[in-house]
């Protein structure tokens, strides 16, 4: 019987705790959000995913040689020509709005999903050379390469 | 495959630069304005960098660097 009583005590309790605590969240979640729009406008700049795997299957086999794109590479490549872009915006524009602005919609014309997945298997094999290329990647360096380009065209840079 | 990986230039210079004079533009950048903020020392800096990019983008499309003989 007193289990009975404690339980609808607590509930009354925990309903009276949410009533007061239901306007006070609501203005937590309003200043939250406030400071979301903020923060998010530096996250935005850049986001690229991509994933890339790669496997090569060997067996039974000699003289393979095998020629493979070093993503790990590529990725600091995107990361460097991303910072060049970002680094020319930010002393020729400014650290301002419009600046930020620039930089992430020169960004995001490549804001894309890229997944890639490459599976070789090599058996009972002579003599094969194997060569593989991560396209995406490739693309998306070139690309960023020429925003580049014609951006420090444009300030007489080059 | 197709053999764009052999072309340095992956998309048209003009789609480039319709890009970048449209966001500029569009954002109210002026261009006049913004070159006399470039010093020549950061200039010649930039030009190196562009050039140095430049360059190991080319070595990675051209050959890849990763190189292996396996043999079993």
């Amino acid at each position: 019987m007193s289990k009975c009583y404690d339980d609808s005590e607590y509930k009354r309790r925990r309903r009276r705790n949410d009533e007061e605590e239901r306007p006070r969240r609501k203005r937590d979640r309003e200043e939250e959000h406030d400071d979301a729009d903020v923060v998010q406008d530096g996250v935005q700049k850049s986001f690229i995913d991509q994933e890339s795997d790669e496997l090569v299957w060997i067996k039974d086999s000699c003289n393979v040689e095998v020629q493979s794109t070093d993503t790990q590479a590529a990725v600091s490549l995107q990361v460097g020509l991303q910072l060049a872009i970002a680094l020319v915006v930010s002393i020729t524009i400014g650290d301002s709005d419009e600046g930020q602005s620039v930089a992430q919609e020169l960004f995001q014309q490549f804001d894309t999903e890229q997944t890639n997945k490459q599976k070789i298997f090599v058996e009972n094999s002579k003599d094969v050379t194997i060569t593989t290329t991560d396209t995406d990647l490739s693309v998306n360096i070139q690309a960023l390469l020429q925003v580049l380009v014609a951006l420090v065209v444009k300030l007489d840079v080059l | 495959m197709s053999d764009s990986s052999k072309n340095p230039k992956i998309l048209s210079d003009k789609v480039i630069d319709l890009l970048v004079s449209t966001t500029l533009q569009k954002n109210g950048v002026n261009i006049d304005k913004a070159k006399k903020q470039l010093s020549d020392e950061q200039k010649k800096m930039f030009k190196e960098l562009v050039e140095d990019l430049s360059k190991q983008v080319d070595a990675f499309v051209k050959k890849p660097p990763v190189n292996k003989k396996e043999s079993k």
